[in-house]
């Protein structure tokens, strides 16, 4: 259908070109050059839309590569986001790739690790931990700047930000031990592997002291001493309890942990302590953002999870408390949620293109009508003269006749 | 002569409309220029479809079922709407067809203005 269209439509952007030339050249106007721009600026619209074919007459060498270029990057761009469905990690995968590239200029022992950490570090943190929360806003922005406070020293205070490249090395090196529960949450609580380093980074959470005492000594380990800090201040203050739920959870989660230190637990057990009080608090308002991603993200609701996990301003009470939670809730959560989500997408979708039809109709036709008859529910028409656009061709017809049914 | 803005709706006519606001906008064009390209075009393009277009097109519903036997209407008048001489349908499944090819398609909108305006 092009092949007839294109002619017609280069026919009238001569014919307005040479009948507004006089306006142009004339009383004042701007000149033939700025018609000449109008004329391949139309052009080049045109051939982008495919509305018209590649052989100009005239100025075609300007505008063919025009059209050509910008249509190539924009396949090339679609590619990649298709690639990645997910919504937090499609952004986190979109944040790393700078990361990695100045990453490697920071040290030499991050480097190795750091194209598996941007993948694994950011996800386990936004969906496991209240850490993870923390982790999340920090990356998402500080993404760019942790490499550069990776540069300048680790030991800054800010050094937890940068472990995301750091942490994704330290589960790796811990995994045997810490990857059976991971998994075993993981699958229970969704089949993503990020879900899967969140709980891991969890367990991270708990090695975190021991990297405080150590820091240089393992690099993995670094990362999560930077982010205990913060935690470690609120969790001190909390009390001594912390040793009862040392027993529980977090020795048989860390049975490599206490090897490391025993008060490292005893931290980390403090930060439970504070965790419950928080996860009260946070399941009620679902609304509150920072109390949101940490129980979203736990109980495996993934579309909602990614959107809340980035919006939400990083908290540092929040950081800890969500590890408890999540392990615990996950199995039950999962199964509820998920359905819903599913639903509430579909739905979504469905209104969403409903309404954009009737309010822009890609397929369309301008014309004019000659007749329009009815008889009962029969409609008949005869149009001439029109434009349609279908099927992102454009079809010239000179007379149209339709019938259909109301 | 009358002249129906009806085609700056289109492909060709959106394309133009767009370089002229960004032209406008550079302050290599002024608005009043700007308008009479408008103008011109849809003198141009109303000519072009009477003296250059001779194609002539069927629209018809197409039938939900690969039984043609069923006559099961899938396709058809979902709105109409007539108001300032300005015919408005919405069809729903309908399969456009002319000598060298048919096109279906879900939802069309088709908007025609009153050919014996331009006659007048």
């Amino acid at each position: 259908m092009a092949d007839a269209t294109s002619p017609v439509y280069i026919n009238v952007i001569e014919d307005v070109i040479n009948k507004v030339r006089d306006e142009f050249i004339n009383n004042g106007g701007p000149g033939e050059t700025v018609l000449y721009e109008l004329q391949g600026l139309w052009e080049t619209k045109m051939m982008q839309a495919g509305a018209i074919c590649g052989t100009m007459e005239r100025s075609s060498a300007n505008k063919l590569p025009v059209p050509g270029g910008p249509i190539t990057p924009v396949h090339d761009l679609n590619v990649p986001y298709e690639g990645t469905e997910e919504y937090e990690t499609p952004t986190a995968e979109m944040l790393f790739p700078p990361t990695p590239m100045q990453t490697p200029m920071q040290t030499p022992l991050p480097g190795s690790a750091q194209t598996p950490l941007p993948g694994n570090a950011q996800t386990p943190l936004p969906g496991s931990v209240d850490n993870s929360s923390m982790y999340n806003i920090p990356t998402g922005s500080s993404d760019y700047p942790t490499p550069v406070s990776d540069a300048g020293g680790s030991t800054d205070g800010k050094a937890g930000r940068p472990s995301p490249f750091m942490q994704p090395p330290t589960w790796m090196h811990q995994r045997p031990p810490l990857s059976v529960d991971v998994n075993v949450a993981y699958v229970e609580g969704r089949d993503e592997v990020d879900r899967g380093t969140s709980h891991q980074a969890l367990t991270q959470d708990f090695f975190m002291p021991s990297g405080k005492r150590k820091r240089e000594d393992f690099a993995p380990k670094y990362n999560n001493g930077g982010f205990i800090p913060q935690q470690d201040g609120a969790g001190d203050s909390a009390s001594e309890v912390s040793q009862v739920s040392q027993g529980n959870d977090p020795l048989g989660r860390c049975d490599t942990i206490t090897t490391k230190n025993k008060e490292i637990l005893a931290r980390v057990s403090r930060s439970y302590l504070k965790i419950p009080q928080v996860d009260g608090p946070t399941p009620d308002p679902y609304d509150d953002v920072l109390s949101t991603p940490n129980i979203y993200n736990y109980q495996g609701v993934a579309n909602e999870d990614y959107n809340i996990a980035n919006t939400p301003a990083p908290n540092d009470l929040l950081a800890s408390t969500p590890a408890v939670v999540s392990q615990n809730d996950v199995a039950d959560d999962d199964d509820d949620d998920e359905p819903l989500n599913e639903d509430d997408d579909d739905d979504e979708d469905l209104d969403d293109v409903d309404q954009g039809e009737e309010l822009n109709t890609q397929h369309l036709v301008l014309a004019q009508f000659d007749k329009v008859t009815r008889t009962k529910s029969k409609w008949k028409c005869i149009l001439k003269d029109g434009i349609m656009h279908i099927n992102n061709k454009d079809i010239l017809f000179n007379k149209a006749t339709g019938e259909f049914d109301f | 002569m009358a002249t129906f803005e009806l085609y700056r709706r289109s492909t060709i006519g959106m394309c133009l409309t767009e370089t002229l606001d960004d032209m406008v906008q550079n302050g290599t064009l002024s608005p009043e220029l700007a308008f009479q390209v408008l103008v011109q075009f849809d003198k141009s393009m109303t000519e072009a479809l009477e003296t250059k277009v001779k194609s002539k097109v069927t629209i018809k519903p197409y039938y939900a079922g690969s039984f043609p036997s069923s006559q099961q209407y899938v396709g058809h008048l979902h709105t109409y709407r007539f108001c300032d001489n300005v015919w408005t349908f919405i069809l729903q499944d309908a399969m456009f067809k002319n000598e060298d090819a048919q096109e279906t398609v879900g939802r069309v909108k088709i908007v025609a203005c009153d050919s014996k305006l331009l006659t007048q």
